[in-house]
Order: structure tokens, then C-alpha cells, then sequence
């Protein structure tokens, strides 16, 4: 006989606060955590850069840019550079995304001071030479390639395009289309980075377990960057009208689909309900969908439903795949659920999906590399780190009405946008049947 | 060089015992985070299915989430997401492995879930959840296998690598014509033989005390019955020679981006220093911007988009060594491969240089101690550790990669990567019109 269940003591407050924070004479931002025990330093530097600033026929410069700083710098010039970094046990990466540029460095805390000193070269003074730019670009192609072979891949980028009216560059890849990347010369990369990579539009945010003042290495580092750069606006995107697009894999075993709207960013005062909400429709184990479609029904590996916050507004879908056959079964029974005039979001699921969210917020913050990605976004974003104390407080005071309203506002079950990529041959007619314009 | 800046050494506290119904427990206290990673390790995992029930160990995986005795089915993990907690499940070659990260006050009940059932279930589990969970398995292999581009080439390649019958020489997803075999007296067996406290490791990381975590292991895990009989016994799995022969397999394939070239290898068994001489091997040849694939195959030569390596560290007799090449579109995948085999084979034949392998302990460390930093995957590690060797070995596991020398990696690299025996899969693409 095995003993009762034991009963969960609640958990104890938790608060990330704030960053010692510092701002250097070239106006570079500097965020601080001081995390005992964490032997990886996390670097992430911010570059507040929306690609909407990218010239509108050579998307995906923003991406071959921030590619070709890795690439070599002045002082180390081609392979010496990523030898230097090698030598340090440093990772280092990055990404031009919708609304900022980032560039992430991990390294164990004994080695911080050189690897730092090399994050700052990449960004400020980098080679771009011609044979660097162009081989990067036939990577880049090849990569567009691969993604677009890719079934998920290819269903999030169609969903994006569907959701986000097509005037706004959210509504496109953020590494660009092949066509446009093409075009993209190293006069182009050098003039981009001219304009755009400066100190006065940046943060740094720091977490780890230190060995010397990190501020001060900062300044050794970063204090001779010169520069101002123009200071931008950021797009708002406007939702596109909804439609349905089937895209054809043929003889593919299953169909990935993406079916939503346009969501929230977390600036908006709903964000938090419409999060509870999707936690209690696709993000717990037994969650309204996954219950039904995977738990019941065994259609599919995992159903999930999430707003997937920009800088403005947000991507708010359903992803799941599953069996060819099943597909428009599974699609239907989705968008019935996702209807819940009649079935608002009840009291206990509110708190599940509060205390849910209290428990991992904690964890997600544990390490220095967990902290620093999780900051550095709120920062590409617009926000600061005193968001993640804000938003926990916001989602303790949700109530069913407010989750509910917030996910009917976003998701009108007339108005939904639905990405099947799968093979047409076998989902077109069950799709039509079930009221979707195929075309 | 880099050692002049010296090596970060890691020393968790690891307490660890054995309970009287055979159930090793391991406890890492941590107070850094409010929470508390909970990792079961039983030692079970594909290599210990027999011929036609290939997927079981994973298929079962998921019964564990269907209910046992006081839990009903998709409950363990729904009760533990409602009070902060993550959970899941993996499963692998050599193991199946149960986590979940609590806030520390859901610790009891993340333990008394586990103990159930690892007790009841048996006798809770039933045909409609069998069926049903079959059907998820199936989505979960097409999602991340049969239906994406490559999905397929780890089953070529571990058949490259292993004779017929190999424990090794087939996947853990299985196929799809042995998981419709599975009945639940087929299921009951498997955990009867697996499922056993004396075949299980407990692991604790985070925010409990060496003492109370084992009271709370004792209080719910140690009263689940040790089984009368001895259990599954695994043969001794003796390590196989070097692949010989080259043997070469061909795909032509529509669904994929590009050409892309695999060679596989066997290699020694995890956690031995020559296994580490492999792996230092191959993070010299593939990881990273400076490695040597990357500079003659992407940078000089322009015939790759991206390469990789890997070593599946496997403790029956042998590892798996894996090189990836994605051709870059245009190029002639013959002129790639040979470029591929001819820089293995310079590798293989001469050895790293002392600056090559500096760098790549430098990245040892650097990856070691991010496993090491979070609490979910430290408890993982002590697990496996504790599982194959000793729990106290993840304090000095790092040391034996930092010790070797040049030599040993020449030495063991000629054995072990030389191209001339290695296996190789390519897929070709095939043009849309066939």
C-alpha cells in the first residue's frame, strides 16, 4: 500500500530584481548579474537594429552582417580570430533577428577578460573582406535551402508570412529570401555595418560567477568604440486577413500545421491572461488539446498552442503534426476547442497555469546562460529585466474572465489562419470539406 | 596558450548510499535556486531489446506516464506542472531516464509519483493505453524522423557500424513493424525484468539537504519491494575490433536540401581515455570555425555548407564515431567526399598539433562545466555516473581530458578514424523529375 499523497508546501517568493547597470561615455549599456557558483560567464551584446532598416531588396543583409563579424576581425584577421576564441574555450554566436542584432558569448569566468576583448573586435572591428562576404552568402543560401526542407521550419515561416500583413518585414524571414541574399554584396555588409553596429544603440548584459570587476573590463574593451547611430523606429505590424495555405510535400507521412492569429507583445496588457489561457489550451501535459488530440486520440506526438511575443504584437498559433489521414480530423476537433464561447477557461485551470508559471520562471533564471539569453530578449524587445518581476506580479492577479476574454479577443474561431504543409494530394479534399479555401 | 590561465575546478558535494531494497540514491545539495531536480536513471535501454522488438524500451517510456495504482494516466506529469515542475522522459541506447524539476516544497510528491509507479504500474497498465501509445510513438518517429530530410541515417549507420544482432545495431525509435508486436503482457515482462529498485538510481540536485533528501528517497522509494528473482542479467558485451572494409551505402533521396556524406566508426567505450582521445579527435576535425574540415572543406575549398562530428558514447564494448558533411549545392559530392576522406586520413595518420588540442580542451571545459551548471542536467550526469561507474567521478571527469597528450590522440585516431575502414552513407538528391 503506498503511502498518501503528500500535499505541496507553496513555493518560496522569488524575484530576479535588477542588474548593476553602468553606461560608458560612448553610451554602450551595461547590465550586471553576479550569479556565485555559475563557472560560464554569459555575454550578450544588444544591438537595437529592426531589420525593417535593411534596404527592401536586399533582406537578410542584417543576418550576413552580424555572419561575417565572426568571420575575421582587423587585429585577427580570417581563421586567427576563431583560433583566439578557441583558445579561450569561448562559444560564440548570434543572430540578427526581426528587431535587434544579437552576438552571445559563453566562457569559463578564468578566461572572460581575453574573450570579451574579442566579442568587442568581432563588433567593432571586423575584416568583412570580399571572399568572407561571399562565402558566408553561399552558406547562407545553402542554409535557406535546408530550412525550407524542413517541414516545421517551413510551416512557421509560412504561418509568419500569413498572419503579418506583407507591407511590414516581420512578415518575412529574418535571415531574408534566397533571391534577395543573393543580391547582398560585401560593399553592401561594410556600409550596413557602418551605419548600424554602434555603442549608443547597444547593452551589454553580463551573468556569471566573476573573477574581477566586470565593469572595468568592460570599458578596457568596449570604451574605444566610436560612434552614434541614427536612432530608429521600430515597425508596428498590422494582421493580414485571414486565409488558409496548403503547401504541397508530396508523398510526405505527415502534415505540420500552424493555426492561430495575430498575438500579443508583452508590453500589452493582456499578454499575461492570454498566456494563462494557452497554458491551459496547449501548454500543460493535459492541456485542452493535448488531451484530446494526443492523450485521446493518439493523432499526433504533442499539440501545442503559444503567443510567440515580437517587439509589437505577436505570433499566436497552434503547431502540431500529424498522420496524413488524420490531419483534417485533428485540424477540426483544434479549431472546436480553440472556440470556447461556450467552455471559458475555468477557475483551477487559472491556477495551474499561475503556479506552473511561478515554479519555472525561477529555473529558466538559474544559470548564467539561461539568464543572460532571457534578458538580452527583453532587451531586443524594447524592455529591461524589471519586466520579469512585473509580469509574474500580472499573472498572479489573473482571473478566468480576464484569461478568457484575452484568448476570445485574439482567436476568433471565424477568423483563423491555417498552414498545413503536408502532401496536398491527400489533405486537399478533406480540407475543402471541412469549409477551408484550398484554393 | 589558454592553460596559462588555469582550469576551473568543479567540486559539488556528493553524498551518496545504497537502500536495502537495492535502490542507489545520490544527493547534491544546492541552495542556489528554489527548486529541486529530481533524475531517475534505470539501467534499461534499446540495446537491451531482443530481435523483433525493436522500440519497446522507448514505447514503454511513455506507459509510465499512463497511470499507476493513486495516479491516473497523463496525471504524474499534469500534477507536477500544476505546482511548478517540469517533468519527462527520455530514452536511449544504453538507459531510460525519468526527471522532473520541482520547487523545492513539491519534492515529496515528485517522489512519491515516481515510487508509485515504479511499484503499481504493472497492474495499472491496459490495452487502450498500450494502443494509444503506440499511435503517439509512431507521430513522434514520422514527426522527427520518417518525415524529415536525413531522418533516416542513424538507423543506416548504426547497421553500418554493427553486425546483425548487435546490441547497437539498430535505434532506440525502433520500426514501426515491432511496435504493433507490443502487448501488455509483453509490457508487464519488460518492467518486471527493468523496472526494479535494484536496477534504478536516484539523483537529487538543488535545494535539499544531503540528510533530508535521504529520509525523503527512504520514506517513499524505499519501500518499494526489491523483486524476489535476480532480474534481466545483460550479457557481457565484448568491444568489437575496428570497423574494416569500408562498408558504403547510397540514398537517393527527393525530399532533401542537398548531398550530404556521413562516415561512421566504431570506437571505444565511453569514459575510457582513449575514447576521450577520440572525441578530442573529432572536435579538432568538425567543432567550430577553426577545426580543420572547416577550414579546407567550407573556407578554402568551398565544397561543404557545414560539417560536424560526434562520438555517441555507449559503455557495451564500443562508441559510435560520426562525421557529417552537407554538400554545398553545385559541387560534385565525389570531389567532396574525397576531399572529406583525404583530410581524416592526414588527420588520422599524423595527429593533432599541441595548439589544436589545447583548443579543443578548452572547449571540453567550457561544455563540461555548462552541462555541470544546471541543476536538471548535473543530476543526469550523477546518475550516469553513478550507473556506470561511481557518482564521485563527475568532480574529476574533466581531468582525464585535460591529461591528454598529442601522442595518445595520433595513436588512438590512427586506430580508431582511420577512412579507409570507415562506414559511409551519402544521399544523393534527386532532381523533381526524377
Amino acid at each position: 500500500m503506498a503511502s498518501k499523497r503528500p500535499k505541496v508546501k507553496p513555493p518560496r517568493e522569488w524575484r530576479l530584481g535588477s542588474p548593476r547597470r553602468a553606461r560608458l561615455d560612448n553610451g554602450l549599456g551595461v547590465s550586471v548579474f553576479e550569479r556565485p557558483g555559475q563557472h560560464i560567464v554569459s555575454a550578450s551584446l544588444v544591438l537595437d537594429l529592426p531589420l525593417s532598416e535593411e534596404p527592401p531588396d536586399r533582406e537578410g543583409v542584417g543576418e550576413l552582417t552580424q555572419r561575417c563579424c565572426g568571420e575575421g576581425t582587423l587585429a585577427h584577421p580570417g581563421t586567427d580570430f576563431a583560433e583566439a576564441l578557441d583558445d579561450c574555450g569561448a562559444d560564440f554566436g548570434g543572430c540578427a533577428a526581426h528587431s535587434a542584432t544579437q552576438f552571445q558569448l559563453d566562457v569559463p569566468a578564468s578566461r572572460l577578460a581575453p574573450a570579451l576583448a574579442l566579442l568587442a573586435e568581432a563588433v567593432t572591428a571586423p575584416e568583412l573582406a570580399e571572399d568572407d562576404v561571399e562565402r558566408v552568402k553561399a552558406i547562407r543560401l545553402a542554409e535557406i535551402e535546408a530550412e525550407l526542407a524542413q517541414p516545421g521550419r517551413r510551416a512557421s515561416l509560412a504561418f509568419r508570412q500569413a498572419v503579418v500583413a506583407g507591407k511590414f518585414r516581420a512578415s518575412r524571414p529574418a535571415g531574408g529570401r534566397a533571391a534577395d541574399v543573393a543580391a547582398v554584396d560585401a560593399e553592401l555588409v561594410r556600409a550596413f555595418h557602418a551605419a548600424h553596429y554602434a555603442p549608443d544603440a547597444a547593452t551589454l548584459v553580463l551573468a556569471g560567477d566573476f573573477e574581477e570587476d566586470p565593469f572595468g573590463l568592460v570599458e578596457d574593451c568596449f570604451d574605444a568604440w566610436p560612434g552614434g547611430a541614427a536612432s530608429y523606429q521600430p515597425q508596428s505590424p498590422a494582421p493580414d486577413a485571414p486565409r488558409c495555405v496548403l503547401i504541397d510535400r508530396p508523398g510526405a507521412v505527415q502534415a505540420e500545421v500552424r493555426m492561430g492569429a495575430f498575438g500579443l507583445d508583452r508590453g500589452d496588457p493582456a499578454y499575461a491572461s492570454l498566456a494563462v489561457a494557452c497554458h491551459a489550451l496547449g501548454g500543460a501535459f493535459l492541456s485542452r488539446l493535448n488531451a484530446v488530440l494526443r492523450e485521446e486520440k493518439g493523432y499526433s506526438y504533442g499539440v501545442q498552442l503559444g503567443n510567440a511575443p515580437m517587439r509589437s504584437g505577436g505570433l499566436l498559433s497552434m503547431r502540431g503534426s500529424f498522420r496524413s489521414d488524420a490531419a483534417a480530423d485533428a485540424i477540426a476537433i483544434a479549431r472546436e476547442i480553440l472556440d470556447i464561447s461556450d467552455a471559458p477557461i475555468t477557475p483551477a485551470e487559472v491556477d495551474d497555469a499561475v503556479a506552473y508559471s511561478r515554479g519555472v520562471t525561477p529555473m529558466v533564471f538559474a544559470t548564467a546562460c539561461g539568464l543572460a539569453d532571457q534578458v538580452a530578449g527583453l532587451v531586443a524587445a524594447g524592455l529591461s529585466a524589471e519586466w520579469v518581476d512585473a509580469i509574474n506580479q500580472a499573472t498572479a492577479l489573473v482571473t478566468p474572465e480576464t484569461a478568457t476574454a484575452a484568448l476570445r479577443a485574439q482567436l476568433r474561431p471565424d477568423k483563423l489562419t491555417l498552414v498545413v504543409v503536408g502532401d496536398a494530394e491527400t489533405l486537399h479534399g478533406p480540407l475543402s470539406a471541412a469549409g477551408w479555401d484550398v484554393g | 596558450m589558454w592553460l596559462h590561465w588555469g582550469v576551473t575546478k568543479v567540486r559539488y558535494p556528493i553524498h551518496s548510499r545504497v537502500l536495502d531494497n537495492g535502490l542507489t540514491v545520490v544527493v547534491s545539495p544546492d541552495p542556489s535556486a528554489p527548486s529541486v531536480a529530481v533524475n531517475l536513471w534505470y539501467d534499461v535501454g534499446s540495446r537491451d531489446e531482443a530481435w523483433g522488438q525493436f522500440g519497446w524500451a522507448h514505447l514503454f517510456e511513455h506507459l509510465m506516464f499512463q497511470g499507476s495504482a493513486n495516479v491516473g494516466s497523463g496525471e504524474h506529469l499534469n500534477a507536477l506542472q500544476s505546482v511548478g515542475g517540469v517533468a519527462n522522459a527520455t530514452t536511449w541506447f544504453d538507459r531510460t531516464n525519468y526527471f522532473e524539476t520541482v520547487p523545492t516544497g513539491a519534492l515529496d510528491l515528485a517522489l512519491w509519483l515516481e515510487a508509485d509507479r515504479l511499484e503499481t504500474l504493472p497492474d495499472a497498465l491496459d490495452q487502450a493505453n498500450l494502443d494509444t501509445q503506440r499511435d503517439v510513438v509512431k507521430e513522434e518517429k514520422r514527426q522527427r524522423y520518417d518525415n524529415q530530410p536525413y531522418g533516416d541515417a542513424m538507423e543506416h549507420l548504426v547497421r553500418l557500424a554493427f553486425p546483425d544482432g548487435h546490441p547497437y545495431a539498430h535505434t532506440t525509435i525502433g520500426s514501426m513493424a515491432d511496435l504493433d508486436l507490443a502487448t501488455p503482457d509483453g509490457a508487464r515482462d519488460f518492467f518486471r525484468r527493468h523496472y526494479r529498485p535494484d536496477n534504478a538510481v536516484l539523483t537529487l540536485v538543488g535545494d535539499v539537504k544531503a540528510a533530508d533528501g535521504f529520509k525523503k528517497a527512504e520514506k517513499y522509494l524505499g519501500r518499494v519491494p526489491r523483486p524476489g528473482d535476480p532480474g534481466a542479467v545483460r550479457p557481457e558485451q565484448a568491444a568489437l575490433p575496428p570497423l574494416t572494409g569500408g562498408p558504403r551505402q547510397e540514398l537517393a533521396r527527393g525530399d532533401i536540401p542537398a548531398d550530404a556524406i556521413n562516415l561512421v566508426w566504431r570506437a571505444p567505450a565511453r569514459d575510457s581515455a582513449e575514447c576521450d582521445a577520440v572525441e578530442a579527435g573529432l572536435s579538432i576535425l568538425a567543432d567550430g570555425p577553426a577545426s580543420r574540415l572547416e577550414k579546407t572543406l567550407v573556407r578554402e575549398r568551398q565544397l561543404a555548407a557545414a560539417v560536424s562530428a560526434s562520438l555517441v558514447e555507449l559503455a557495451g564494448g564500443n562508441s559510435l564515431a560520426l562525421l557529417s558533411v552537407h554538400v554545398m549545392p553545385g559541387v560534385d559530392p565525389a570531389e567532396a567526399e574525397q576531399a572529406l576522406v583525404d583530410a581524416v586520413g592526414e588527420f588520422a595518420s599524423g595527429g593533432p598539433t599541441l595548439a589544436e588540442l589545447d583548443r579543443a580542451k578548452a572547449a571540453a571545459e567550457r561544455e563540461w562545466l555548462t552541462t555541470l551548471a544546471d541543476f536538471s542536467s548535473r543530476a543526469d550526469q550523477l546518475s550516469c555516473y553513478a550507473t556506470f561507474d561511481s557518482p564521485e567521478r563527475v568532480n574529476s571527469r574533466l581531468d582525464q581530458r585535460l591529461e591528454l597528450a598529442t601522442a595518445d590522440v595520433r595513436v588512438a585516431c590512427a586506430e580508431h578514424i582511420d577512412p579507409a575502414g570507415a562506414g559511409t552513407l551519402v544521399y544523393l538528391k534527386e532532381d523533381a523529375d526524377g
